[in-house]
């Protein structure tokens, strides 16, 4: 077996591991969002609404997204490094223990285990778990990009970087704790510093996990299904540049009409908005290199996804700085709006992206073609279909919801009490749930395409 | 067989590698213009203004 078959192993393996902890997030995903309209459906106490809740964005954002990152920014870098992984049983281990820390961490949340933080729920012993694994990645980015044998590197190498350091960063500092005992432990920030470190990670994992190494994979994988060369590298760099510095500064956007002191929530806004120019720096390239030749989009089935992808990454990326304006947050914030943005960026763009990329890789690992483009453009269809239907009624009932809490009688006093705001959420509520089983299909779809050209290329490879 | 590996030259286009859109600079400079204007009137220590007293105006009225 060449150096290369076993790396491409690991990374296939990665790929398989991620879609697995996919289905088990996106399951539970459909499960909670019936928990809100049907309260039956919660069973105490391992399978309520708020356990379960800790487990459907751990498990997605790092089983599914950090699995998938791992295996591709593996694939990428080996092909523009010119050389194998500096360290293959390394990786190999990484995989393993990837997919042990992702159950144990599962289980804890089952259990009741949290931190109070949100995306940063797992315990201590966990993280340090996490960390290392994390140390292991980057030992094997660094290690074989600084030996690579291509000297220029591509920019999708540039955010890999740039997800490594900033993720270690982030992770580290927000998770620093005192413990009190195996399962336990305190902040090491308390009151409204607590909540400043807390959603300057919190926004940076988007960021940092559904931002940089996405884009990496758009930059790389784009061309190399299209057959079209990105059409500014200079756009490129400086978007990002100016994305990666802007970032860092804006997690008070979350944090909006909050005691945190008034200028930190200003400087936050400000990087907020002006994280629209470096987002759109992509979003604008990947236009134009299409735009070259849009025939892609027919001929090659893969050029909508990427296309559909960053549409929504640009939406969300003009969106999302919307919300932290203050005239605005006053409106959505603490609203259903909120998870409406969500999963218009986490369906719509990074599992739009990220699977376009598996389509693009396990043919190429196994030396054949895709099992079937036709399965994949239902895929397309149902996802896209699935992901609107979320976003919109989300947005809807959250404005609702918004309106009506402010609304006020004369004598100042609320108009509605609660319940009333809260029982208005179930028919949107419902419909989401209709909304994700389409997406649910349509990840099966996928799944059922990249099994069936796994099992295509094995059965090739046994009779060579 | 052979892993293909990647010729960075295709990957980006030749004559349009230092193009910058012109609807995307003015962007990038109104948005840092826009900042600064956003800044200094938010800012209690600059303009004076602060959440506070902008929530008993809006109450007042
Ligand atoms: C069938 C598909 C899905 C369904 C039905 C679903 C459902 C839900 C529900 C009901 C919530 C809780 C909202 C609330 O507390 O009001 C939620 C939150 C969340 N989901 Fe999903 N989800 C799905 C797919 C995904 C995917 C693919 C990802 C990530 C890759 C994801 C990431 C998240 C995140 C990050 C949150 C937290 C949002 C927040 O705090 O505002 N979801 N989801
Ligand atoms: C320039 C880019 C973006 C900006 C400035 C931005 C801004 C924001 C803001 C202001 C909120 C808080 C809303 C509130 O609670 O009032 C928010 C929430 C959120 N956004 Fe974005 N967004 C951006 C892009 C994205 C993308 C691409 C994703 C990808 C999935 C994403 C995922 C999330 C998540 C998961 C939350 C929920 C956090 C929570 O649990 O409360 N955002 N975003």
């Amino acid at each position: 077996m060449s150096d290369y078959q076993y790396d491409n192993q690991t990374v296939k393996g990665f790929i398989v591991s991620s879609i697995f902890w996919g289905v088990v997030g996106i399951v539970i995903g459909l499960l909670i969002s019936i928990q809100m309209w049907k309260p039956e459906t919660n069973f105490a106490p391992y399978f309520t609404f708020g356990r379960l809740r800790a487990v459907h964005t751990n498990g997605l954002a790092f089983g599914l997204g950090v699995g998938a990152i791992f295996g591709l920014s593996y694939y990428i870098i080996m092909r523009l490094a010119k050389r194998p992984l500096l360290f293959p049983k390394l990786a190999r281990f990484q995989l393993y223990l990837f997919n042990v820390g992702i159950l144990l961490a599962a289980v804890s949340l089952l259990m009741g285990q949290t931190q109070s933080l949100e995306y940063a729920e797992l315990e201590w012993p966990i993280d340090l778990a996490i960390v290392i694994l994390w140390v292991m990645f980057a030992i094997n980015v660094f290690g074989t990009i600084i030996k690579r044998k291509e000297e220029q590197m591509y920019i999708s190498l540039w955010y890999i970087i740039a997800t490594t350091i900033a993720v270690a960063v982030l992770y580290i500092v927000n998770n620093l704790s005192i413990p009190a005992g195996l399962t336990k432990s305190y902040h090491l920030f308390a009151g409204v510093n607590s909540a400043n470190v807390e959603w300057w990670y919190g926004h940076n994992a988007v960021g940092f996990v559904f931002t940089t190494p996405i884009l990496a994979m758009f930059y790389y994988f784009l061309p190399k299904s299209t057959g079209i060369p990105i059409y500014s590298h200079r756009l490129s760099i400086i978007a990002f540049w100016s994305l990666v510095f802007a970032y860092l500064w804006t997690g008070a956007h979350h944090l909006v009409y909050t005691p945190l002191p008034d200028w930190i929530q200003t400087l936050g806004i400000v990087f907020t908005i002006f994280l629209i120019a470096p987002s759109w720096g992509s979003v604008v390239n990947g236009y134009y290199t299409v735009g070259t030749d849009w025939s892609k989009m027919n001929t090659n089935y893969l050029t909508k996804f990427f296309i559909m992808g960053i549409t929504f990454y640009g939406l969300q990326t003009v969106q999302g700085p919307t919300q932290g304006l203050r005239i605005v947050s006053q409106l959505i914030h603490y609203t259903d709006w909120v998870p409406g943005h969500v999963h218009m960026g986490t369906m719509g763009w990074v599992t739009m992206t990220t699977a376009a990329s598996i389509y693009y890789v396990i043919p190429k690992i196994y030396h054949t073609e895709i099992y079937s483009e036709k399965v994949a453009n239902i895929h397309f269809w149902l996802v896209l279909i699935g992901q609107l239907i979320f976003s919109i009624t989300m947005w809807i009932t959250g404005i609702q919801q918004g309106a009506l809490w402010k609304a006020t009688n004369a004598d100042g006093s609320l108009k509605y009490t609660f319940i009333e705001t809260l029982t208005k959420n179930y028919p949107y509520w419902q419909l989401r749930t209709v909304g994700g089983l389409i997406f649910t299909v349509g990840m099966l779809f996928f799944i059922y395409n990249i099994y069936m050209t796994i099992r295509k290329g094995s059965l090739a490879e046994a009779k060579a | 067989m052979a892993e293909d590996l990647d010729n960075i030259d295709a990957f980006e286009a030749k004559e349009t590698s230092h193009k910058l859109p012109v609807g995307w600079l003015i962007l990038f400079w109104g948005l840092i213009i826009w900042g600064v204007y956003y800044f200094v009137t938010y800012s209690p220590a600059i303009s004076g203004w602060t959440q506070t007293k902008a929530y008993e105006e809006s109450v007042k009225k």
